[in-house]
């Protein structure tokens, strides 16, 4: 009944009758000036709260998170604890806590607002301590990862009273620079592990404002001694400590030169594929070329040159038979022009003996003339014996 | 020079060179420009040192910048 009604409360106080039993609970009193009340933190209070940050210690300021209950045997009220923080180390965990619920409420955390970092980042800023362990292992793995990078200090406290308003006024600082001598491709803000005092200027709500607003991408980088701070939160990315930071800023160059080597060994074989591609079409082309048009092509040029043959053939025969019919033709003359044609007629020569012309008329002819007359075969010797001219006839 | 616009730009030529229809007159460019830009920047990492300065603002928009020596 007492127990439903009083509910989990916090309480403060100072630790007393420290007594750790055997069992590996943990008996104390928790007493103010006022008051005291028995407290019990069980071994196994729960599995999902987390474990003291520091162990209780006699006299230690508290802040206890638990619920009151009554222990029967003794009739007597025991505050049973879940959680249990020095109350140094409690004030700075609920300031953390309202400072990260306002910013967060305020939309500084919001994803959106993050800008990305630049894949290779020529120029960049760091917001650290010129003589701490963070801008050592930064210079040191910048200068292995990507020696294509310049680095620009913007030296800063990192602990004490001055630290948050020199970090503040570095980030500003460091704006102003990229907007108006060197553009700045990313700032790293932060410093090596620490106290969570020292680490504390990082949960500055000054430093995450100048953070949140910074123009320049920021990557937080702050030691790994507590999981997380303010500035984590609002920063554009988050490394664990400054060492990290600067391999998430940075590429490493030996990536670089094997993607280098992978484009050039790609494009090679790219082109090679694109040569090889362009010859198989040509021979396919050739190919049709070649044996398939020239097929079609051989086709109608026998037929081409069937036709031709044949032309050809026509045209000599023509050409042939003209000559024949020449040769005729100029036989026919010839033979016509034969003077033993006449004689195969029939007809026959005659001649005064001895004289070469053929006779045609009577004029010169007188009886007793000796005439030599040629037939077709044989000649005949003959006198005149009367000569009659047509009138007579 | 700017190594991301020589990477960029050696993504778009090996993207390009893996298209079917690149002409080979243009492949060969690309290839040449690539091959080209991919030895350039091998060359900036290998003569690459790495450069840190201090940078101290004097006056508001007063800025000296100083080689830093890790003490």
């Amino acid at each position: 009944m007492l127990e439903d009604s009083l509910g989990a409360v916090w309480l403060r106080g100072e630790v007393s009758n420290l007594k750790r039993a055997a069992s590996g609970h943990t008996y104390f009193t928790l007493k103010d000036d006022k008051a005291e009340i028995s407290a019990v933190r069980f071994k196994f209070a729960s599995p999902f709260l987390p474990a003291p940050t520091q162990p209780l210690e006699e006299g230690m300021e508290v802040l206890a998170y638990g619920r009151a209950t009554l222990y029967e045997p003794r009739g007597r009220y025991q505050f049973i604890v879940s959680l249990v923080q020095p109350a140094g180390l409690g004030a700075l965990q609920v300031a953390f806590e309202q400072l990260k619920r306002k910013l967060q409420e305020e939309g500084l955390f919001n994803e959106d607002h993050k800008q990305p970092l630049p894949l290779y980042p020529l120029r960049v800023g760091v917001v650290t301590s010129p003589t701490g362990a963070a801008i050592r292992d930064i210079i040191s793995v910048t200068g292995r990862r990507f020696p294509l990078a310049e680095l620009y200090i913007f030296p800063s406290s990192v602990q004490g009273e001055a630290a948050a308003a020199e970090i503040v006024s570095a980030i500003t600082s460091a704006e102003r620079f990229s907007a108006s001598h060197i553009a700045l491709d990313l700032l790293i803000v932060g410093r090596g592990g620490g106290s969570l005092e020292d680490l504390n200027v990082f949960n500055a709500e000054d430093v995450a404002r100048a953070i949140y607003a910074c123009k320049i991408p920021v990557i937080s980088a702050v030691g790994h001694e507590i999981d997380f701070t303010i500035s984590d939160f609002v920063a554009d990315r988050r490394a664990p400590t400054p060492s990290a930071a600067a391999e998430i800023a940075f590429p490493d160059q030996e990536d670089l030169r094997r993607q280098l080597q992978a484009f050039a060994s790609q494009n090679l074989r790219r082109v090679r594929v694109n040569i090889d591609r362009r010859e198989e079409r040509m021979n396919s082309r050739l190919h049709e070329y070649v044996f398939r048009l020239p097929g079609r092509k051989i086709d109608s040029l026998s037929q081409r040159l069937d036709i031709h043959l044949q032309a050809l053939l026509r045209e000599m025969q023509q050409a042939m038979a003209k000559r024949t019919q020449a040769l005729d033709h100029a036989r026919g003359l010839l033979l016509l022009s034969d003077p033993r044609l006449p004689l195969r007629r029939g007809y026959s020569i005659t001649r005064i003996l001895g004289e070469k012309e053929p006779l045609r008329d009577t004029a010169r002819l007188s009886a007793g003339m000796s005439l030599e007359t040629h037939l077709l075969r044989g000649t005949v010797l003959s006198s005149v014996e009367e000569v009659k001219t047509d009138e007579d006839r | 020079m700017k190594i991301d616009k020589s990477l960029d730009r050696l993504e778009v030529i090996t993207k390009r060179l893996g298209q079917e229809d690149v002409p080979l007159d243009e492949a060969l460019a690309l290839f040449e420009e690539g091959i080209t830009l991919a030895s350039e920047v091998k060359t900036s990492l290998d003569e690459a040192r790495l450069q840190v300065k201090k940078v101290l603002e004097k006056a508001k928009g007063m800025f000296v910048v100083e080689d830093f020596d890790l003490e």
